[in-house]
């Protein structure tokens, strides 16, 4: 691991209005994410975690504050530069997998890396993930599992500088959890991507470089690890 | 292929029903855009190609009598190009039933190397110096069976010529063959054009070396001076009884022929446009409802790092795949429609040269104009792509708040209806903009469904109003020459009449300042029972003493009102002009004339006692106990007319048929469109519906009375839309020697509101299946994933 920043989160805030309502999504977070780091976000439902990945991501922008690529400020960028930032330097797997419809478990994964550069061998990512089989399938005919298997290879295809997944193991049993986290970890060393989780599951954190704990829009407490144990270790 | 084509195919796929419904509209919008421009293009083209060959004349001149020399004379008159004169009488044609009553126009040919409206031989040979020879008008030899070899018998002057037919030829002056402006449509059998030589007419009707018609060609650099040359021509030849003198713009064929023309220029414009803009609402409705579905997988595209642009496109292609899948159909479809216009004319009219030229230009024009309308139509529907943040694809979309309606608030009828109806009335309420669109939607359909309806009773109306309220007698006679009342002694001794009237019938030229015009002016007795004038505003006029009644058109057309004066300019040799004035105008929807006292008009003439022909009504035979009368020109009988115009049924009923199925089409794809759209947006509503215990009938009950209900609203507002279009069909339509009355029987709503709902039920069953094959269970336990 590095001690050279990969994000810079300045002072970022997030508040969603709505009607007489105001939700503080986000209040007030600095945070380095450095290069090559494994990290994970632990928080209870509604704590923002979701919110501070989509800023990550530059899928939403914070309603104040600041945020940094690579000294690039993401939070300035216009909708084309997002777009492809969006494009070149992330991936993204989201919380409900979210695929598309009407487009076979391939064509999902091609459908992220026909416009990136560098792009991996899709074939084997899907390989790499369990669904060597299952690759023309449509994602009606596949279990919530599989489908949450195809937003990983899609998201890893683009071999992008920083993988953002939103609960990834959120629906799957134990043994395929923790062959996704191990698939995650792999990227994470072989090629030296950083990778960002969010969990429920406490025990995950313990593969983790740092482990991020929020409450209500906030960072209560930042926890390293100087010893990350495999994922084959884990156990819940 | 790029992965968002491949969804985009598969989007396409799912919707197709959509997709054909909406490019059915496309295909017919471009295929009348492309083969009525085709059509206006070649027909223009080929009349002008053709009165070039044929060296149509400019000016036309009627006079009593003329001498050869004289005409000669005419070329001191600057921009004269050619003078030609020529003999040309109606006179009655013997054939084989006696009943039948058949004339034909005989027509000199000159025998000159340059012939001024020269004839288009089509079969045979062209006439020659034998006399006892004629060639005939292709219309006529087709509509009575006339072969090369055939003889026909003219009854000139009383006796009979038989002549050899020698080859059928087409005129430029005859391409629209009418017998003159008061028959409505042709006949071809009845009426027909033989061409003899000079030697041959002059004799048979004693006119020898001298002419009866000057046909004249204007140089073409002088043609902007048409008029006064117009002028230096009726003064020179005003000794010679100038009858009439018709510029080429006025001449019946011409002005027909230009009427069609123009009439296609018209429906290249405002069908294709009216058929694109509704397929532009459809789309636009569509891929709104298309965008609102596919949030997620929005959020997804640009969490991926697809832009707007390249998503935008995504939807657009969409559309335009619409346009372009409906250009290829259409242009065959174009090829295919312009082959049969082409061949209708060939029927129906007389140009021997037309042919279907292919301008590659309109299909150009024409996908372009498609690819516009649907881009535009599909940026529209698909802006709210822009909208979509890619966060938003994390999370479902939150139901819409649903407030109460206006309704609800008058509690006392809301409490009286049905819990289904008001789930019906709310649902409509709910997407306002989609229920407009329907009911206006529904609104053109009727519309458009009742135009044809509308023109197919109409000329049934024209017809009655005409010959059976504004004049009612049962025939017409004209005589050969004036005569005075004798003739109608005469008349009454030859036949049982049950009323007769006598009546002069001259033409004049009608003028106020600068504007003229030249008609029939038609003197009656002032007691006449046969004609009941009538203004525009239905009060009954008089027949004046003095003055003059002019037809509603022929006002507008002079620009006077009642109480001014206008001149008017007799043909007879040294005649001063007359100012008479105007003291009705009455509503004639057929023909453009003018009447006066027969009295009063006789003495404008210089004349006493001089009658023209008469009216009459008689149970007898008419025809044939006239047939060999001496001094008759012409027997019409409103029977002979009514023949006419049941012949003419079989086209209107065609093309009824053709605007009936335009209507279907576009009710039919709105119905269906908006159903389906609505099926989609509330899938979720369904599956509750479903799961609370209702079953697939009932809700498709539910949405067929949403749809009824939506129909009568529609047909409701259909009928000003209804009216205001028949009223463009009746202003578009109108001519010199037309108008429709604008009179839309209780009848023809009631046919055009079940036409429209057969294709809005036809519609409706069309979206069954999609009812019953939608998915309820899946669609609840989608909401989550
Ligand atoms: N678009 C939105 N509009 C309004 N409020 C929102 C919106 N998105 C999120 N919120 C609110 O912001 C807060 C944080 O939401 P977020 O989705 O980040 O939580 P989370 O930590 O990811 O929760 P979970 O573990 O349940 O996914 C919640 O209170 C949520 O209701
Ligand atoms: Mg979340």
């Amino acid at each position: 691991m590095s001690e050279k920043v990969l994000m810079k989160v300045e002072a970022i805030s997030k508040i969603y209005q709505m009607g007489e309502v105001t939700v503080n999504a986000l209040k007030d977070i600095d945070l380095e994410i450095y290069q090559g780091e494994f990290v994970v976000i632990l928080g209870p439902s509604g704590s923002g975690k979701s919110t501070l990945l989509n800023v990550l991501g530059g899928m939403d922008l914070p309603t104040e504050g600041k945020v940094f690529m690579e000294d690039q400020e993401i939070t300035g960028y216009n909708d084309k530069k997002l777009t492809a930032y969006r494009r070149e330097k992330v991936g993204f797997v989201f919380q409900f997998y979210n695929l598309m419809a009407n487009l076979t478990a391939r064509e999902n994964v091609e459908l992220a890396t026909e416009i990136c550069k560098g792009a991996l061998q899709i074939d084997e990512v899907l390989e790499a993930v369990g669904l060597g089989d299952r690759k023309d399938h449509f994602p009606a005919q596949m279990s919530g599992g599989e489908q949450q298997r195809v937003a990983i290879a899609r998201a890893v295809a683009k071999n992008p500088a920083l993988l953002l997944c939103d609960e990834p193991t959120g629906a799957l049993d134990f043994k395929t959890g923790i062959k996704i986290l191990t698939l995650l970890k792999e990227i994470n060393k072989k090629y030296n991507k950083t990778v960002v989780i969010i969990t429920h599951n406490v025990p995950i954190g313990a593969m983790a470089d740092r482990v991020i704990k929020m409450r209500s829009g906030g960072i209560i407490e930042t926890q390293i690890n100087d010893n990350p144990i495999h994922p084959e270790g884990i156990e819940w | 292929m790029k992965k968002l084509d491949v969804r985009l195919l598969r989007l396409i796929k799912n919707s197709k029903g959509q997709f054909i419904s909406i490019a059915v509209i496309i295909i017919l919008a471009l295929t009348v855009f492309v083969s009525f421009n085709m059509m206006r293009d070649n027909l223009d083209n080929t009349i002008a190609h053709y009165y070039d060959i044929t060296n149509y004349g400019d000016v036309f001149v009627e006079v009593t009598r003329i001498p050869g020399n004289a005409i000669e004379n005419l070329y001191d008159i600057e921009g004269i190009e050619m003078a030609q004169g020529r003999v040309s009488n109606d006179v009655p044609l013997r054939v084989e039933d006696p009943n039948e009553k058949v004339r034909v126009r005989v027509v000199s040919l000159p025998q000159e190397e340059y012939i001024v409206n020269d004839l288009y031989t089509i079969e045979g040979r062209s006439l020659q110096e034998n006399p006892r020879t004629a060639v005939v008008l292709q219309q006529f030899s087709d509509a009575r069976s006339i072969n090369i070899g055939d003889q026909i018998t003219p009854y000139i002057a009383g006796r009979d010529y038989p002549l050899d037919i020698i080859g059928i030829v087409g005129s430029p002056e005859y391409i629209y063959l009418m017998e003159n402006e008061q028959s409505l449509l042709p006949a071809p059998e009845r009426f027909g054009v033989i061409y003899v030589t000079e030697e041959f007419a002059q004799s048979a009707f004693g006119f020898q070396g001298s002419y009866n018609q000057v046909v004249i060609k204007i140089q073409e650099e002088h043609l902007n001076k048409i008029d006064t040359i117009v002028e230096d021509i009726e003064d020179q030849l005003d000794r010679y009884g100038v009858r009439r003198v018709t510029k080429r713009e006025d001449q019946l064929s011409h002005s027909m022929m230009m009427e069609e023309v123009e009439q296609l220029d018209q429906m290249s414009t405002a069908i294709p446009l009216l058929f694109l803009i509704v397929a532009a609402i459809i789309i636009n409705i569509m891929l709104s409802r298309i965008v609102k579905n596919d949030r997620m997988s929005i959020g997804v595209m640009k969490a991926l790092g697809y832009g707007n642009r390249a998503i935008l496109a995504h939807y657009v292609k969409f559309s335009l795949a619409i346009g372009l899948v409906a250009a290829i159909f259409s242009s065959f479809f174009s090829i295919w429609l312009s082959q049969v216009f082409t061949n209708l004319y060939i029927q129906f009219m007389n140009i021997p040269l037309l042919q279907m030229d292919i301008y590659y230009i309109y299909f150009i024009y024409g996908i372009l104009l498609t690819s516009i309308f649907c881009v535009v139509s599909g940026l529209m529907g698909a802006r709210n792509v822009i909208k979509i943040m890619p966060a938003d694809s994390m999370r479902p979309e939150a139901p819409k708040a649903g407030g109460r309606i206006l309704l609800e608030k008058i509690t006392f009828l809301w409490q009286r209806i049905s819990f289904s109806w008001k789930m019906v009335i709310r649902n409509i309420l709910r997407n306002k903009r989609r229920a407009a669109f329907l009911v206006l939607g529904i609104a053109l359909t009727y519309g458009i469904t009742m135009v044809p309806v509308f023109m197919a009773s109409v000329w049934g109306n024209l017809f009655t109003i005409h010959y059976g309220e504004f004049q009612t007698m049962e025939y017409n006679i004209d005589f050969a020459k004036p005569m005075n009342h004798n003739a109608i002694r005469e008349l009454t001794q030859i036949l049982e009449v049950d009323h007769i009237e006598p009546k002069v019938e001259i033409p004049f030229e009608l003028r106020n300042g600068w504007r003229k015009k030249n008609v029939s002016v038609i003197g009656i007795p002032q007691d006449t029972a046969f004609y009941n004038f009538k203004s525009p505003s239905g009060t009954p006029i008089v027949v004046p003493r003095d003055g003059i009644i002019l037809t509603e058109g022929l006002g507008k057309i002079l620009g006077v009102e009642i109480g001014e004066e206008i001149v008017l300019k007799n043909f007879i040799p040294d005649r001063e002009d007359t100012t008479i004035l105007v003291e009705g105008m009455t509503q004639q929807h057929l023909g453009t004339n003018a009447y006066m006292n027969i009295d009063t008009l006789n003495h404008v003439l210089g004349e006493r006692d001089m009658i023209t022909g008469v009216m009459m009504n008689s149970e007898d035979q008419v025809v044939l106990k006239l047939q060999d009368v001496k001094n008759i020109s012409q027997v019409q009988s409103v029977e002979d007319m009514m023949n006419s115009f049941l012949e003419f049924m079989d086209m209107i009923i065609y093309s009824v048929g053709i605007m009936m199925l335009f209507g279907g089409i576009l009710g039919f794809a709105i119905v269906y469109n908006t159903t389906i759209i609505s099926i989609s947006e509330r899938t979720m509503e369904f599956s509750s519906l479903r799961v609370m215990g209702f079953d697939k009938k009932e809700i498709y009950k539910m949405i067929s009375r949403e749809n009824g209900l939506m129909t009568m609203l529609g047909i409701l507002l259909g009928v000003p839309i209804a009216y205001g279009m028949c009223y463009g069909v009746v202003s578009a339509f109108a001519t010199d020697l037309y108008s429709i009355p604008l009179i839309i029987e209780p009848r023809s709503y009631g046919v055009a509101a079940i036409a429209t709902i057969v294709f809005v039920t036809v519609a409706q069953l069309a979206t069954i299946k999609k009812i019953y094959r939608l998915n309820f269970i899946d669609a609840l336990k989608n909401r989550v994933s």
